[in-house]
């Protein structure tokens, strides 16, 4: 009992701080009362290209920052091709009252004794909710799987709606028997996707991307294509094979 | 109290469908509960809304076709799919050429047969992937593997002996697939092609065709994850390892 309170307190000694890595007394994170739907059509193209500008999160690997650090707007024709052609498509509602930063528009005559608690307890539905959160999968719906561009507005982060997201999308395509789910993530993503449960192959597979850029010095006409900040070269098959 | 039940009733006729009184109750006693709401009831009411919908459209459009047949001459055209606003954008196109054709020094013609159309025998794959020594997989899932991959390239061998053109004995010697949300990322799976034809060019011919497929549909992340054996051909190739920090990191399901 003592030592619960001490660890309640914050208030423990060094050698017991040594045994975990965290700071035992952080409470456990509450996410807000959420609508997680896995329905692709709940979600609207522009306000997810919203949420993609406010997370400064880029559909390309290597996107081109302008001089704040900001990444362009993604393309919303090929934003809703990918939504169309992604296997699962996962967002997180929640009320515009839990956004901080977000100011509600209070109806007077809602607001009784105890404040806007109507506004607490109806229930939150794509329609009256503000798109939070985000994450996608494309897979093969056989074998494999991969999870792109999970999101969540940085003021809503660091409550445990990241993890949510994930683990509807795993539970999903567990279900449809698909093991062999990867995840592509820079070095910020790593912790994230690890504390999911994610971890590196069991194989020990490098992972690669195709970065071959067009030079500088190039004789002939070549194929090239702008991914982000990168231009890259499209092999041309002159040649190639010994015959 | 009453007036909390009045609100739910006012939310739920003013969105379209049917179904959304039943949504909307369900995640009520979700939210109270303040846990992981359940998805299943929801989602399917969903879903069969939709299916509905389209088995509508298509009777639709059969009437009309009927009715139109009756009235005009017959150069009205068939049904058009309630899904077609999505294919504006083209598919890759299959296509199938011949790669490279040897003449064997006993007349013996083969040819090397690249083709994207997808056209792969399960079985055959089967034996390929056997051949390269790769773990057996269900048949059922390799299919639906194929048939949901964006690009599946194959190579065959067609022989014939001297003087007989076409109608040769066609034969999987190679494969390669790659999944993608046809928009942005791009994924390599499963690349091989059978031993006694490694060595020659072949499996590079495959990778650089899917790139430049990819390329042309302005799909920019390609990504794959390469066996230690395979980094090297890779790399010739313009692949990047771990570039930038990006690793690709997979789920280990914990019992």
């Amino acid at each position: 009992m003592a030592v619960a309170a001490a660890v309640h307190g914050g208030y423990l000694p060094s050698k017991f701080r040594s045994i975990s890595g965290k700071t035992v007394s952080q409470s456990k994170p509450t996410p807000p009362p959420l609508f997680i739907s896995t329905n692709p059509n709940d979600v609207i193209p522009n306000h997810l290209k919203n949420l993609y500008s406010l997370c400064n999160h880029s559909c390309h690997r290597f996107p081109k920052l302008n001089s704040e650090g900001r990444v362009e707007p993604v393309d919303l024709n090929k934003l809703r091709k990918a939504l169309h052609h992604s296997y699962i498509v996962v967002s997180v509602f929640t009320r515009p009252a839990f956004v901080p930063g977000l100011v509600p528009e209070l109806a007077p005559s809602l607001t009784g004794i105890g404040g806007d608690w109507i506004g607490k307890v109806v229930p939150v539905t794509p329609s009256n909710g503000e798109l939070v959160g985000f994450g996608r999968a494309v897979s093969d719906s056989g074998l494999t799987a991969a999870i792109y561009d999970v999101m969540v507005i940085p003021s809503l982060r660091r409550r445990g709606i990241g993890r949510k997201i994930v683990q509807r999308m795993l539970r999903i395509l567990v279900n449809r028997d698909i093991y062999d789910i990867a995840a592509l993530c820079s070095d910020q993503e790593k912790p994230f996707f690890r504390a999911c449960g994610f971890g590196d192959d069991v194989l020990a597979s490098t992972t690669m991307m195709y970065t071959r850029s067009a030079s500088a010095d190039s004789e002939d006409e070549q194929i090239v294509k702008y991914a982000g900040r990168k231009l890259l070269l499209a092999p041309s098959l002159r040649g190639n094979l010994k015959t | 109290m009453q007036m909390q039940t009045l609100h739910l009733l006012s939310t739920s006729t003013s969105s379209s469908s049917s179904l959304s009184t039943f949504v909307s109750l369900n995640c009520c006693r979700c939210q109270f509960s303040n846990q992981l709401p359940f998805p299943c009831k929801t989602n399917l009411g969903f879903v069969k809304v939709k299916r509905q919908s389209k088995v509508s459209n298509l009777k639709a459009g059969f009437w009309e076709s009927i009715r139109s047949g009756f009235v005009k001459n017959n150069t009205v055209q068939v049904i058009e799919s309630p899904s077609n606003e999505e294919e504006e954008e083209e598919e890759p196109l299959p296509e199938e050429f011949v790669l490279i054709e040897k003449t064997q020094p006993d007349g013996t013609v083969e040819q090397i047969i690249f083709s994207s159309g997808g056209d792969v025998d399960v079985y055959d794959l089967q034996a390929l992937c056997d051949k390269v020594g790769w773990p057996r997989r269900p048949l059922s899932k390799l299919a639906a593997a194929l048939k949901n991959s964006y690009i599946v390239a194959t190579l065959h061998s067609r022989k014939f002996s001297s003087g007989e053109e076409g109608n040769g004995e066609k034969k999987l010697i190679g494969m390669a697939r790659a999944t993608s949300d046809h928009a942005f990322n791009a994924t390599i799976w499963d690349v091989l092609v059978d031993p006694s034809y490694q060595g020659q060019g072949l499996g590079k011919a495959l990778i650089e065709k899917l790139i430049k497929t990819l390329l042309q549909r302005d799909i920019g992340n390609i990504s794959l994850f390469a066996d230690s054996q395979v980094v090297e051909f890779y790399k010739n190739l313009g692949f990047e390892p771990d570039p930038e920090g990006i690793k690709g990191m997979f789920w280990y399901p914990m019992y």
